[in-house]
């Protein structure tokens, strides 16, 4: 039987099964309301944290990156309209706090190796011991950082090449081959 | 073309996204040569697995508090502090750090205050926990709830057919209570906030650390860690309890339960939680359930409920290893195996002695992380 391609969903389902309650939230949040703004952030922490762990694929960088999320979000609550959801709109905004993260750390390198391929320098973690089965979580987290990062964004949270090339200041072309790439390491990993 | 030509066509074809006329050559190609046909069934494979991804994972600590003190430095007052110090004229580092020691006193004691203020908001109003009449006309005791009112420890909250309140808990979260219920404020304290709901429906909306907010029902205690959720209580004692957000952890004389959001459990009096299940777990697989926990014939039901297990069941499954033993717990794991398979370390042998860390292990692999579980 000729395979059929499962249809692409851009997010997973993040709206929230309580929307009025949290409209509610929100609303208050917006008028700068921080006990409203804590509820909001115990009911999405989870989410938030889990893109920034496996985009990173480093403990403490996450938490971190968790906590600017849910800055960023605060600051720019005033301005989210209600056209999304809102786990929705905060799942983004996490993503590009995340993205602006890795785009500064290549940036980094540049200054530092004097390099345009930051990638070229990246050192993937040493292989776990032989006869220790990995899962995928820790697979995915082995991968070099923009492969992970590309892995992360088009295989478990939905995105387009498109998207994800223009997120990343990469041509479509080389966030697909960063793709085959991860796929491949992730096959050789788990095998 | 040779195998190493298809196979960036492997990768277009798994996303669905390979031109109809390379379709049909590569499905050629895979008819024929078992290699690319394992390729493929391997990246097929790892989509499988990325799809089963959790996709919540809780950090490892509480990053709330100092979360809550970065956000208070963003207001007003400390941005006023920070313009001080840039209209002070104050250019190099060392004068800097020393005159700066004035402003980094004043904003000492105006973080102290703003922790202090915070700090009285998060014990419980000396009143007593604030209620607000939503539809007709709660009673507290014998009293009409007209607009607001409070509820002290020790007394009933009752709403009729056509009434409904807010709760207010503490600091901490907010409690709807439906129409005809019956809830008791039992306690509440810095470290416990306790309320029993003897029948009827509430929906709780919590946002404190877990293991803060109780409530007691004729069946079993709901134990919040950090959620949203709606329990209902029939007039014989028997519960429901439906998670939206989070988790919640049932207890009763020593059986508990986790429920992770969009999973339900049913509780009955004498026999505490039942195994938790997907909300939309089909009505055999709910039927065979209620069997195994409440009824006679458990052994007919469990194998019943391992034959309709899918693969969102395994949250279930995981819950019956708990509750089975020897051959029992056998079958459950030989049927989780086939759905979830188990973090390194986690052997059928240790789990089918019953090993705590084990469990405990496959529980993480499953994003039951937070809880604590027995």
């Amino acid at each position: 039987m000729p395979y059929v391609a499962p249809v692409a969903v851009p997010l997973p389902a993040l709206v929230t099964d309580a929307p009025d309650a949290e409209a509610d939230l929100v609303r208050r949040a917006q008028q700068r309301d921080t006990t409203a703004f804590a509820a909001l952030y115990r009911a999405h922490v989870r989410r938030v944290h889990a893109v920034c762990l496996r985009m990173t694929a480093n403990a403490s960088q996450a938490e971190e990156l968790t906590q600017r999320a849910f800055l960023t979000a605060w600051e720019k609550l005033p301005l989210f309209r209600g056209d999304s959801a809102f786990a929705t709109w905060l799942h983004r905004v996490a993503v590009n706090t995340v993205l602006a993260d890795l785009r500064a750390e290549q940036r980094r390198l540049r200054r530092i190796f004097a390099t345009d391929n930051p990638a070229a320098l990246e050192t993937p973690p040493p292989a776990p011991p032989v006869g220790i089965r990995l899962d995928l979580d820790q697979a995915i987290a082995g991968l070099p950082p923009q492969a992970r990062a590309v892995f992360v964004l088009h295989d478990v949270e939905g995105w387009q090449h498109d998207e994800i090339a223009a997120q990343l200041g990469i041509a479509a072309g080389t966030s697909k081959a960063q793709l085959h790439r991860a796929r491949q390491l992730l096959q050789e990993a788990l095998r | 073309m040779n195998c190493s030509d298809y196979s960036s066509a492997l990768h277009d074809y798994l996303d669905g996204e390979l031109p109809a006329p390379e379709v049909v050559q590569l499905e050629a190609h895979l008819a024929g040569c078992a290699a690319c046909r394992a390729t493929f069934d391997s990246l097929r494979a790892l989509r499988a697995a990325t799809a089963a991804l959790p996709r919540e994972i809780p950090p490892a600590r509480d990053l709330w508090p100092e979360l809550e003190e970065r956000l208070e430095a963003k207001r007003p007052g400390f941005r006023l502090l920070g313009g001080m110090a840039q209209t002070a004229g104050l250019n190099s580092s060392r004068s800097i750090f020393h005159r700066l020691i004035p402003l980094a006193a004043a904003a000492g004691i105006a973080l102290l205050l703003l922790l202090a203020e915070r700090h009285a908001g998060s014990t419980p109003p000396r009143g007593g926990w604030e209620v607000a009449a939503l539809d007709g006309m709660p009673r507290i005791g014998a009293r009409d709830v007209r607009g607001t009112a409070e509820l002290h420890v020790g007394q009933w909250l009752e709403t009729d057919a056509t009434s409904r309140a807010k709760v207010s808990v503490a600091s901490i979260g907010e409690v709807n209570v439906e129409p005809n219920s019956r809830l008791r404020l039992v306690g509440t304290s810095a470290t416990e906030h306790r309320v029993e709901l003897a029948r009827g429906s509430m929906r709780a909306l919590i946002w404190a650390p877990p293991r803060l907010f109780f409530v007691d029902t004729p069946s079993a205690t709901a134990i919040d860690l950090g959620c949203a959720y709606a329990l209902n209580v029939d007039d014989h004692g028997d519960g429901e309890l439906r998670v939206t957000s989070g988790y919640v952890a049932l207890e009763h004389d020593g059986r508990e339960a986790i429920i992770p959001k969009d999973f339900m459990c049913l509780t009955r009096a004498g026999a505490g939680p039942g195994t938790p299940f997907a909300v939309g777990a089909p009505a055999d697989l709910r039927a065979a359930l209620a069997r195994f926990d409440f009824g006679r014939a458990q052994p007919a039901a469990l194998t019943r409920v391992l034959a309709l297990a899918r693969a969102e069941d395994v949250v279930t499954l995981w819950h019956l290893l708990a509750r089975t033993t020897g051959n029992d717990r056998a079958a459950v794991f030989d049927t989780l195996v086939k759905l979830s398979a188990p973090p390194a370390g986690v052997t059928r042998s240790g789990i089918l002695a019953g090993d705590a860390a084990m469990r405990a292990r496959w529980a993480a692999e499953l994003g039951l992380t937070m809880v604590g579980l027995r």
